[in-house]
């Protein structure tokens, strides 16, 4: 099969990946960019464990092809922590023990982080309903919920 | 200031920064030079002989390092957490469907598909055994061995057969709990490889190293100290991740190909093949004085436990000494038949047969209040296990017997919350 080659911004740095055409944006990003923390679940949009933020949006990137990335700029969790150090929303996710098995965890701060970018004060309803495409099978939703409210009254 | 060190303080969870952090390596984030991709080849049919299992074509694919079946296993072909009743590959027969007949390593998860579209596969299909009825009824296929029974267990405390005489009312209900799937977020995956000293090591999404140490050594017909097992980060089990996942099949094809082989299931294909929840029939008769003291409780319970073993056995030991709940009752009996059929397989999830059971002595504990109209949080409490209690296993409680005083927290807490439903509960 004959290679193509994306050209994006992933993690705030310019990439270009020569990937078969027929790989997901999952592939590209776990497989030849090495970043392990986009997590697949279902590999049909179902569970929200590989989400990225892309163009400021949650988006599933099972759901994508590589190819369709041309040009976009991509946030995975691997971007969000600075320089090793968890940030505000990594922060209150481990202060309010929203994290257990952790699988879904990569995708759930994600969704928080585009949440916080565009609205840095949501109430509880609005927190809910971003977080609603995201699937976690361990903590029961609720201190994950208290998780991005904390992290927003630190915004 | 609290008088424990670590109750009533609040910790963060130890490797909680590694997966806030995205760090933390799952089974599927491992990957090493050399690395081949895997995948299995599974049954559509749930009971059935193998006629024929053409390999060849499969085989003869570029870039396809293995394409085994059972032939190609070195030690022992049967595997099972508590009964060795589960092939590595079908050898004998196919016992449900997806059941695992060929497992194939290639350069790349794409040849491993094509691979696996190139097997052939002939069946002569044998009559598939549906249900608990199904197993138990005179002349039924039998799934292993001479009877399709897989455990029986049986509870006596008291005296039942004396004791109806003494109860005021009786009620009788009958209860069925369904399978379910763990739906673990983290589909199974895992690695294998050996290493310079000829050690095999499996990295895997796993609840039990210590048991697939066992299997995997069994498996290779190898002592075990060559093989070493060790968990990856894992996401979510819920028991569903205590039965062997893909570590025998990984091991066996790192084993023929001196490769290291990984190995990561599809959300359709763990589902399919990882255990179940045992679904419970409970046909039970529960007799109390007219003040609400429990007197009699005599339970038939029954289930398809599936086409292998795995925790049934364990399951079975529980949800009978379960089966009247944190009640007193002096006169108790239960008995119990898992039977095998030709559906997936149930093991342990969270709680071993436990919460079944709950659905049966709460749905009773309601029925009786009903019958005795009464409020059933109060009949509740007159019935609860307290310090000197006997329970049916014969044992006295002596210490630690909080549901009273959580029972008065939660009629406490759900007058704040939901007021309405607590007032029709009086009402009905
Ligand atoms: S893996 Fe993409 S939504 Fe589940
Ligand atoms: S923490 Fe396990 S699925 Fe969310």
């Amino acid at each position: 099969m004959n290679k193509i080659t994306v050209h994006c911004t992933v993690n705030h740095k310019p990439v270009s990946v020569e990937i078969e055409p027929n790989k997901r944006l999952l592939d590209m990003l776990r497989v030849n960019l090495g970043l392990t923390s986009v997590k697949e679940g279902c590999s049909e949009g179902e569970c929200g464990a590989c989400t990225v933020i892309y163009n400021g949006e949650p988006v599933t990137s099972c759901c994508i092809l590589a190819g369709q990335a041309e040009g976009a700029d991509i946030i995975t969790l691997e971007g969000v922590s600075v320089d090793g150090k968890p940030d505000v929303v990594q922060q209150a996710f481990i202060e309010s023990g929203a994290i257990q098995c952790g699988f879904c965890i990569p995708g759930m701060i994600l969704t928080a982080e585009a949440l916080l970018m565009k609205n840095p004060h949501p109430t509880m309803e609005q927190i809910k309903e971003a977080m609603s495409g995201n699937l976690c099978r361990c903590t029961g939703y609720k201190k994950i919920e208290e998780a991005v409210a904390l992290a927003a009254s630190r915004m | 200031m609290s008088k424990y060190a670590v109750l009533n303080t609040e910790f963060p969870k130890v490797d909680a920064l590694e997966r806030a952090l995205g760090t933390a390596k799952y089974a599927a984030d491992y990957f090493m030079p050399n690395m081949l991709y895997s995948g299995v080849f599974r049954s559509t049919v749930p009971h059935a002989y193998v006629k024929k299992l053409n390999l060849d074509k499969a085989r003869a694919l570029p870039g396809v390092a293995a394409v085994l079946d059972y032939t190609a296993i070195p030690g022992k072909n049967r595997f099972g957490i508590i009964v060795k009743d589960e092939p590595c590959l079908v050898d004998d027969k196919i016992r449900r469907y997806g059941d695992a007949l060929a497992v194939v390593a290639a350069e790349t998860q794409e040849l491993v598909d094509e691979a696996l579209e190139l097997i052939e596969v002939e069946y002569e299909e044998l009559t598939p055994v549906k249900s608990f009825e199904e197993a138990m009824a005179p002349g039924a296929p039998i799934v292993h061995g001479q009877t399709n029974v897989h455990a029986k267990k049986h509870l006596e405390f008291g005296n039942v057969d004396e004791a109806w005489d003494k109860c005021d009312v009786i009620v009788e209900n009958t209860y069925s709990t369904h399978i379910l799937s763990h739906m673990f977020i983290e589909p199974d995956a895992g690695l294998a490889y050996l290493d310079e000293q000829g050690v095999m090591n499996v990295i895997a999404s796993t609840q039990n190293p210590h048991y697939d140490r066992n299997e995997v050594a069994a498996m290779l017909g190898i002592p075990m100290n060559r093989v070493r097992v060790k968990q990856a980060t894992t996401g979510g089990g819920f028991g569903g991740k205590l039965d062997i996942g893909v570590q025998l099949h990984v091991a066996l094809l790192a084993w023929h190909t001196r490769r290291p082989v990984k190995m990561v299931r599809s959300r359709t294909e763990s589902t399919m093949v990882s255990s179940k929840r045992h679904p419970i029939t409970m046909k039970c008769r529960t007799g109390a004085t007219r003040d609400g003291k429990l007197v009699a409780v005599d339970v038939v319970m029954t289930c398809d436990a599936g086409a292998y073993g795995s925790y049934g056995p364990a399951v079975i030991g529980r949800a009978p000494v379960h089966i009247v709940g944190p009640y007193e009752c002096p006169n108790v009996r239960c008995d119990a038949v898992f039977a095998y059929t030709n559906n997936p397989m149930c093991g342990a999830f969270r709680g071993f047969g436990v919460p079944q059971a709950a659905v049966c002595h709460e749905g009773q504990m309601n029925a009786l209040a009903k019958a005795l109209n009464m409020d059933p949080i109060e009949l509740r409490l007159r019935n609860a296990h307290k310090v000197g209690t006997v329970i049916p296993t014969g044992q006295t409680l002596t210490e630690s017997v909080g549901f009273t005083d959580t029972l008065l927290k939660a009629r406490e807490k759900a007058l704040e919350v939901m007021p309405e439903a607590m007032a029709r509960l009086k009402t009905e």
